[in-house]
């Protein structure tokens, strides 16, 4: 894992000062928004969008290039470009320049530890953990939370309503999680100290993904980590337990970008389309991606031109 | 399990845009495949010491797990096409360089020989003779290296990549059976294409056999 | 580079990453079980196949475009369109493995018997041998080598892409490389991906090992055979 910073950080060290060099001739006279919480950057060169593999985070990347283009910023999206852990190091490496993240998770990746789970304060957690470089912009109204649930068969069996039910029935449920909720606060480690919580049994699958869901509609598990913008939640009537001592953090959609990039242009652009992007219509997005099978890019043009963002 | 057809149509775009991405990656790595395994072949060939150590290690690489090269490639070459060509150019090297060297060694002594009376350097040799003459064996290794890659692209979706095998994430996310059948009957009809092309190739370069047959 | 070997060779040895259900040990049993199980499966269809093609003459085009179709298809493509069926289920990984396997199987099997010289199966014929006689104590001995050659094959490629049962959340040395890669841990990935090969070497050298103790006694017949080829020939 040290190899692998050290090795992102000598590109990204060997190409934030080439960039630089080329595109402050030819801009000067853009990077004038030197009011915005220092962006010195520019966005002339254009920008290339990056996003994970999973629909909600295309169909965010297209909204960003919709509204990056709409203020006549050059952008690239390459999609479907792998987890976090293979996303994250591309922009620290140059291959990308933009992201779009998730507070909450975005904040344990670079931190394991971090308890914060308000978003104020996680944004400001933010902006000191993160790697020379790399910035985080204001984060948008929609928020994709992390959340457990369970069949409406199991939540009737044991009488569960919010996390803390759970207790009733230590040692008698599997949880099925991505791997790295095995280790962390927002997983095993947070519901046994936070809610006394213990499982049978820790299986590793994916974050409110097809290996999840699957094994929680097949009864391999018990309880399952979804995301509440998810729409085979509702679909399958899944009870989401609720969070009463605030254990799971705060995971509104914020973009991630590489300094050089973020002049104010991009700053201004995407605060706007955080404004109006709300939970809700995130989900019907992803309705409209995940159910009726459209595409990412074409359910974010859409969407921007209804919203008189593009 | 039923095919939407209708994605199909519209996306033919999409669809034919992944289809050369993903041969374009394949034809690289045997390409630079062959680039890597014509010298070494040629060294294994006239030093017997060294043909068990090379054949070997091409072995051994071919065992290590694609997903896992690509993924340790990552800090090297990040998420670009290099990554994805190294990683399948390893694949392709167990096929070609044994059947370059098995090329090479098909090559009968008595021919070399004449060439060698004839007052030709051995360079020259090897490259009107000895190669000439390889090229069926080292043909064949060519169209298995090409199809065997043609079906590892896929892989490197993993990392970003994979031409065609972004349709089996996206199927696979989105619970969506289309992507994955289209990207599955796609892949072989590259192969088999591929592989068409290159008996169409070995036909113009060898006509030496052709006429024996 | 050095930091990283050093590191591997520390996790390899450490004696708790050998123990318990996410330890080595176990990691190397459900490797073994994916991989042997779905090669056994794949012998059962392909070795018969190859066989009666081989000892009918009839099919061989098959034999030979089966192991080029084969190697065309997209293991990834396979085992998630047999999830997408099949759900959350072993299935999708033995499915991909075991098609992955036949083919090289069936190629080899067929390559072995039709490389038997057929004056050779004639001549067993004219002393008397029925045809499962001749099949069974003629050309399966001589096929042996290139049969052994289609299995050895075939388990190397199961062992190494059987990592792929850690993508549909399954067990075996994937693990390590999947689960290595979402705790951003490159020795662990290093790691698996050494002991998938590690594990296939061994295999490859056991079964080298089964085909020479296999092969031995048959090359007596092997020269045995030749002799009824050389009587058909003097007449």
């Amino acid at each position: 894992m040290n190899r692998r910073t050290l090795l992102g950080g000598l590109f990204a060290a060997a190409s934030v000062p080439a960039l630089a060099a080329c595109s402050s001739g030819i801009t000067s006279l853009d990077s004038s928004g030197g009011g915005s919480g220092g962006g010195s950057g520019s966005s002339a060169g254009g920008l290339t969008i990056g996003t994970a593999n999973f629909s909600e985070n295309q169909i965010l990347g297209y909204l960003y290039a919709g509204v990056l283009g709409a203020a006549g910023i050059k952008t690239k999206v390459r999609p479907n470009l792998g987890s976090r852990e293979i996303v994250v190091p591309a922009l620290e490496g140059g291959d990308i320049d933009l992201l779009p993240e998730y507070q909450g998770s975005l904040l344990l990746y670079l931190d394991d530890k971090a308890t914060d789970t308000e978003a104020g304060a996680m944004q400001n957690t933010l902006t000191t953990v993160l790697p020379g470089g790399l910035e985080v912009l204001p984060y948008a109204a929609a928020e994709d939370r992390d959340s457990f649930a369970v069949t409406k068969e199991t939540a009737a069996k044991y009488g569960l309503t919010s996390l803390a039910d759970l207790r009733k029935a230590n040692g008698k449920l599997v949880l099925g999680a991505a791997a790295e909720m095995k280790k962390r606060v927002v997983g095993v480690v947070g519901l046994k100290d936070r809610y006394g919580v213990e499982f049978k049994e820790f299986k590793s699958l994916d974050s409110s993904g097809p290996l999840v869901k699957g094994a929680l509609k097949k009864g391999d598990i018990d309880v399952a980590n979804v995301f509440t913008t998810d729409v085979d939640v509702i679909e399958n009537g899944w009870v989401v337990l609720t969070d009463p001592l605030n254990l799971i953090p705060s995971q509104h959609i914020v973009p991630l970008i590489a300094s050089r990039k973020a002049d104010a242009k991009v700053r201004k652009a995407l605060a706007t389309l955080g404004n109006v992007l709300t939970s809700e219509e995130l989900t019907k997005l992803n309705r409209l991606v995940d159910k009726e099978k459209k595409d990412p890019d074409a359910v974010a043009n859409t969407w921007l031109k209804s919203k008189k963002l593009a | 399990m039923t095919v939407d057809w209708s994605w199909i149509g519209d996306h033919t775009h999409d669809l034919t845009s992944l289809a050369l991405s993903h041969l374009q990656a394949a034809l690289l790595a045997v390409f630079f495949g062959l680039l890597i395994s014509l010298p070494l072949a040629v060294v294994a060939h006239r030093v017997r010491a060294l043909r068990g150590v090379f054949l070997g290690l091409s072995n051994v690489l071919f065992t290590i797990p694609s997903i896992a090269i690509f993924v340790l490639l990552l800090p090297v070459s990040g998420l670009t096409r290099t990554t994805t060509v190294i990683g399948l150019t390893v694949y392709t090297l167990v096929v070609l360089l044994r059947n370059t060297v098995e090329g090479l060694d098909s090559v009968p002594v008595k021919t070399k020989e004449a060439a060698k009376a004839m007052g030709t350097r051995p360079l020259r040799t090897l490259l009107t003779v000895e190669l000439p003459l390889a090229l069926p064996v080292i043909m064949a290794g060519v169209r298995i290296a090409t199809v065997m890659s043609i079906s590892l692209v896929s892989v490197a979706t993993y990392i970003g990549d994979g031409g065609l095998g972004q349709l089996f994430t996206d199927g696979f996310q989105r619970n969506f059976p289309t992507p994955v059948i289209v990207g599955v009957v796609l892949t072989l009809l590259l192969a088999l294409v591929a592989d068409a092309l290159l008996v169409a190739v070995q036909y113009v370069l060898t006509p030496w056999t052709r006429r024996r047959a | 580079m050095y930091e990283l070997f050093k590191n591997l060779a520390k996790w390899l040895v450490s004696g708790d990453q050998w123990a318990g259900t996410d330890g080595i040990a176990h990691r190397i049993a459900e490797h073994l079980e994916y991989s042997l199980l779905a090669t056994l499966i794949a012998a059962a269809i392909a070795l018969p196949l190859g066989l009666l093609i081989g000892h009918t003459g009839k099919g061989a085009f098959l034999a030979i475009n089966l192991s080029s179709f084969g190697r065309a298809l997209p293991t990834v493509g396979l085992v998630v369109l047999v999830f997408l069926v099949s759900g959350l289920s072993l299935w999708s990984v033995y499915v991909a493995l075991v098609v992955l396997a036949v083919p090289a199987i069936v190629t080899n099997t067929y390559a072995g018997m039709s490389a038997v010289d057929p004056e050779v199966k004639d001549a067993a014929r004219g002393q008397g041998m029925r045809g499962h006689q001749v099949l069974f104590q003629v050309e399966i001995p001589l096929a042996l080598p290139l049969i052994m050659t289609g299995l050895r094959l075939s388990l190397i490629q199961v062992v190494s892409t059987a990592t792929i049962a850690a993508y549909v959340s399954f067990g075996g040395l994937g693990r390590y490389v999947f689960d290595g890669l979402a705790q951003r841990d490159l020795v662990q990935v290093l790691g698996g991906a050494a002991l998938v090969a590690i594990v296939a070497v061994v295999l490859d050298l056991a079964l080298a090992g089964l085909q020479r103790y296999l092969f031995l006694p048959h090359s007596r017949l092997r020269s045995s055979g030749r002799d009824p080829h050389r009587r058909t020939a003097a007449h």
